[in-house]
């Protein structure tokens, strides 16, 4: 078996992804949707529950009171809120522990990256049109999820993807085709459709290291941007570091310009100061 | 002790026994300065070249912009006692992801807006490990000057 095989056979026993956050983004798509049914569903997973609750307190949700159950909670936020929460919550666990030493990354690193960049691409949707703000979160949110399960094997090949990086000025995720014969981005894609995303954000991720993505799909520039900007930052950067390669031209299209770089960069250094708990999931 | 440098942070210290750290400068600019005689060590780890952004920003968060920050970063040195003259500069970071000439180019961006400060105000860099695709952790011990870089594929090494 190759190294790909290997690793994508590896995908299909990724396990699920929580189904009560499936089952709350459906009733979600509909507006009728009340408090008392989403508690039904979220009620019976306990983690869900604990964040929805610790998260709804927090200062980032500015609300005026504690709330202590989890109806009180659900009629006091906002579907936009709680769609954030809910995926938050559920992605969290994959980004726990070790997930990220093949890429040198500390614990809890690849989570701060996946928070950054979930909050950065909200933060963009005023600039990047035709995305709504929970679809940006979430695919800011998972879009490195590919690394979560292809640590292991760069890992193994570390000091040949980083020789590849270092001497012959290739990306990190060339370097990671090249010995791998698999992306994290490429892996991340096959990650999502598994789990049941939708075709959009699948894409997004798939393609969010494509040195031309900001000239494709709204939700895909926006996630690469988002990405890129992060990096940039040194948020959750292991040693792959800048090694990734992206033109600018496509953000023309949507009026973005090096001064909203700029400011979106000092906007989100000023949000996550105010998201402690989102980071302590 | 192990003092921390965040982004957009500045820490400045006489405690020999202190090492001020700052991680993870991607396109973000780490200012490591030193007096020898008074041994005074401060570091800045600024993010955005131009104040000009938001004054609303550079007033709450000044260490944000190079600006801003580098003049904050001497004048609280001098406070200890440290000497415009006597201070050894060290620069790292200002990186930037490959192939970006663009809008991407903010670790440049970062570099020349300090250069400029730095030359008119007669200010002399004594070592610098700027630009590239790496990201750099650099530390400085407050009681021997000394300067370490760690950069992956590089490891780690004094500037």
């Amino acid at each position: 078996m190759s190294r790909m095989e290997e690793i994508l056979n590896l995908a299909k026993s990724v396990p699920p992804f929580p189904k009560v956050a499936r089952r709350v983004m459906e009733l979600l798509r509909d507006p009728r949707t009340d408090a008392r049914s989403l508690a039904e569903v979220i009620q019976y997973d306990q983690v869900i529950t604990a964040n929805v609750l610790k998260i709804c307190n927090a200062p980032y949700f500015g609300l005026a009171r504690k709330v202590s159950s989890l109806r009180e909670a659900l009629v006091v936020l906002g579907h936009e809120e709680l769609k954030d929460i809910i995926i938050a919550s559920s992605s969290a666990k994959f980004y726990q522990g070790e997930v990220g030493a093949g890429y040198a990354l500390e614990q809890g690193d690849m989570w701060k990256h996946s928070v950054a960049s979930g909050i950065l691409a909200k933060l963009l949707v005023h600039k990047i049109k035709d995305v709504d703000a929970a679809t940006a979160f979430t695919a800011g949110l998972l879009h490195d999820i590919g690394k979560r399960f292809l640590s292991n094997f760069v890992a193994d090949d570390f000091e040949r993807i980083m020789d590849k990086v270092l001497k012959e000025k290739r990306s990190f995720v060339e370097a990671e085709k090249e010995f791998l014969g698999v992306n994290h981005a490429e892996l991340g894609g096959v990650i999502l459709k598994r789990w049941g995303f939708p075709t959009d954000i699948q894409q997004a991720v798939l393609h969010h290291h494509d040195p031309g993505a900001m000239g494709r799909e709204p939700l895909t520039a926006l996630v690469a941007l988002s990405n890129t900007l992060v990096i940039s930052m040194g948020i959750g950067v292991g040693a792959d570091g800048l090694a990734t390669k992206m033109r600018g031209e496509g953000l023309a299209r949507f009026g973005i310009t090096r001064a909203h770089l700029d400011l979106c960069m000092a906007d989100l250094f000023v949000e996550l100061e105010e998201v402690g708990e989102l980071l302590q999931l | 002790m192990k003092i921390v440098v965040g982004i957009s942070d500045m820490k400045v210290s006489n405690n020999p026994d202190d090492t001020l750290i700052t991680y993870a400068l991607g396109s973000c600019i780490g200012v490591a300065i030193w007096d020898p005689v008074t041994k005074v060590a401060g570091m800045l780890h600024y993010m955005l070249p131009d104040s000009a952004l938001s004054q609303e920003k550079a007033q709450a968060r000044p260490f944000m912009f190079a600006d801003t920050g580098i003049p904050l970063l001497f004048k609280e040195t001098y406070k200890y006692g440290a000497v415009k003259s006597r201070l050894i500069i060290k620069v790292a970071g200002g990186g930037q992801i490959m192939d970006s000439p663009d809008i991407f180019n903010i670790g440049k961006r970062n570099h020349t807006v300090l250069r400029k400060i730095f030359w008119k105000n007669k200010i002399m860099v004594a070592k610098e490990d700027v630009g590239g695709s790496s990201n750099r952790t650099i530390s400085i011990a407050v009681e021997s000057g000394l300067t370490i870089l760690k950069t992956p594929g590089r490891g780690e090494f004094a500037l």
